[in-house]
């Protein structure tokens, strides 16, 4: 085996994070974000297939939100219109939403690149389109979808749902990152790398694009389900092009391939989309422009993302901070020397 | 008394009006080092394909071990044979495809390398042992005992056939940040980690030196003690001369002569082919 250099501090970041998840939604905590971070959850959730299959597999779905939607309505209409046990209508939703881009995988990843980009957007917009004119309550969608129980105990507040979608959302994480650092990861980031290559040495390239594919399509449907039992109303316009495209979006933001990435370009999306611009009426319409902006300069300035960022970030704060102080008086200095001289030096 | 890994039988492939191989028959002997020479547009690659599955013959036949490598589809064998070959000819046969001949002991290198720049040298090669490990998502998923188990041995295995080709010290590099030499070196070991009976080299000497020329014919020859029937590509000729127990020239897409290198040199068609006749 080949051993690397394992120090503790990055257990002793992760162990932080996950008592500040734990801490955040108590009352006594400072700031309100537990609604807030319900829906990062569930949109994490999301990311993290499109990571699987954009970041991994290098391959391009812009209608992951039809999948979301699968989920969120398939489940909600059988219970609340069919009363079916949500726990049951969820599992339904995941395995019929699985079947679907099962069945729709074979022939779309005969396609790449743009083409592939169109199908999956055109996929998406037929989804979107059933949504409206079929499902209950047409463009203006339906209420009343009942919580999740458990026996007795119903998440009916949004201190219980949010351990509840954070379950799910790190369960999805961890068996993503096991994925990922395995022999089917391997195989992924071969069909990324090169097809060919990646056939010769007896990787069934079409068998795993599907399968990655159906794997992305379970996690949304199953984050759409839930996201259907926080809100207990839905509607299409959840489901739109415009809410792949964000999806992606948050992909590119958390970093295409790192799977932790993915609740940080969920959290920084969410948190633009339902703080920022919530808070400032003015900005309406905007979001959009302001998604791009934010999307060109993670590209320019980091391209593997944040979450890559923020990491290698760490790592020269944890080699230099000793000489922090230097650094800046350093910087500073230069910056009084080029003033003084006059001059811009390279 | 020797036996023949690969045989073809009246390979053809046609690019639409372009004839690529005519009518190719051969026969490889198993543990020898056969090389397969000729001008340019001669037909080599597109015959490298055909023997790995890329691309499928117009017609004929591959044998890999004397096992065909035609299989007919459930779908075609509801027709009866004659209304087959009236109605269809060709058209409903299917070729077993190029990941499932790599499972089966075929294992190739390219030409232009095509190493996977998305992970280290080793990754490369732990992702080259795919065909000879089985387990699945779901294991993955869970990171199941079986799959730490299997996890083990690849990297254990991969490490094995780093060294072999002695790129042990730059296991954690980017496969890519290798010069060309290491890098055609390692896409011979990722060749290996699928743990083939016949490896195919396309052209592995060009663009390399002399002296890594040199480590490439001595890693060839320890490939082949292992038992290892290799084919090779290949258009440096004092290379192949050096290295082939068997020479096969292939001449617009036709076998033109086969022999040892020998008898090669002094084949008069080989010279025509190469040379241009001489007018009289």
């Amino acid at each position: 085996m080949v051993s690397r250099l394992k120090s503790k501090w990055p257990y002793a970041v992760m162990a932080a994070l996950l008592l500040l998840l734990i801490l955040l939604p108590f009352d006594w905590f400072p700031g309100q974000y537990t609604t807030l971070m319900i829906f990062i959850g569930v949109s994490t959730m999301v990311t993290v297939g499109l990571c699987l299959l954009m970041g991994y597999t290098g391959q391009v779905s812009l209608g992951q939100a039809a999948f979301y939607g699968c989920g969120a309505y398939i489940s909600g209409v059988l219970s609340t219109y069919h009363s079916v046990n949500p726990w049951l209508a969820m599992l339904i939703a995941a395995a019929v939403t699985g079947l679907f881009a099962y069945i729709i995988g074979y022939p779309i990843f005969r396609l790449r690149g743009n083409y592939l980009a169109l199908a999956t957007l055109a996929i998406g917009v037929i989804v979107w389109i059933i949504f409206s004119r079929e499902g209950p309550g047409g463009p203006d969608g339906f209420s009343g979808i009942p919580f999740l129980s458990i026996g007795g105990f119903a998440f009916d507040t949004s201190f219980k749902r949010y351990f509840l979608v954070w379950a799910f959302c790190l369960a999805t994480l961890f068996i993503s990152q096991n994925i990922v650092r395995s022999r089917t990861g391997r195989a992924l980031r071969a069909i990324h790398g090169s097809e060919a290559a990646a056939e010769s040495i007896g990787i069934n390239v079409a068998q795993f694009k599907v399968k990655i594919f159906v794997l992305s399509a379970v996690y949304a449907s199953l984050a759409g389900s839930l996201f259907a039992h926080h809100l207990r109303h839905i509607s299409p316009q959840s489901f739109d092009a415009i809410a792949s495209v964000k999806l992606v979006v948050m992909a590119v933001i958390g970093g295409l391939a790192s799977v932790w990435g993915a609740i940080f370009g969920a959290g920084t999306t969410r948190w633009l989309s339902d703080e920022i611009l919530v808070s400032y009426p003015q900005l309406a319409g905007w979001d959009i422009p302001i998604y791009g902006l934010v999307l060109v300069l993670v590209m320019i300035f980091m391209p593997q993302g944040l979450f890559v960022a923020l990491k290698s970030g760490f790592e020269w704060l944890r080699y230099n901070w000793r000489e922090l102080p230097s650094i800046t008086r350093d910087i500073y200095e230069r910056r009084i020397l080029r003033l003084r001289s006059g001059r811009v030096e390279p | 008394m020797s036996q023949t890994i690969l045989e073809t039988r009246d390979l053809t492939k046609a690019f639409g009006g372009l004839v690529a191989l005519n009518q190719v028959d051969l026969s490889i002997e198993a543990g020898k080092i056969t090389a397969i020479i000729g001008p340019n547009g001669a037909g080599k690659t597109t015959l490298f394909n055909i023997i790995a599955g890329v691309y499928r013959p117009t017609s004929g036949d591959i044998f890999l071990n004397g096992q065909t490598m035609k299989r007919t589809p459930w779908y075609a064998r509801a027709i009866s044979p004659e209304l087959r070959r009236k109605v269809f000819s060709e058209k409903l046969q299917q070729y077993i495809p190029a990941h499932k001949r790599t499972a089966m002991g075929v294992a190739r290198t390219f030409q232009n390398v095509l190493l996977f720049g998305n992970m280290t040298v080793l990754e490369n090669i732990m992702a080259g042992q795919h065909p000879r490990s089985r387990y699945g998502f779901l294991s993955a998923a869970i990171r199941s005992p079986k799959a730490r188990h299997e996890e083990e041995t690849i990297s254990l295995n991969a490490m094995k056939y780093l060294n072999m080709v002695g790129l042990g010290t730059h296991a954690q590099q980017n496969a890519l940040s290798l010069p060309l030499g290491q890098q055609k070196l390692l896409a011979i070991a990722r060749a290996l980690a699928t743990e083939p009976r016949l490896l195919l080299l396309d052209e592995p000497g060009a663009g390399l030196n002399t002296l890594e020329k040199r480590e490439l014919s001595d890693l060839i020859r320890r490939i082949k003690e292992l038992g290892i029937s290799i084919i090779l590509v290949e258009h440096d000729m004092p290379l192949v001369m050096g290295l082939a127990e068997w020479i096969i020239v292939l001449d617009s897409g036709q076998k033109i002569a086969e022999g040892t290198a020998a008898h090669i040199q002094k084949d008069e068609r080989v010279i025509a082919a190469y040379l241009g006749e001489e007018v009289e």
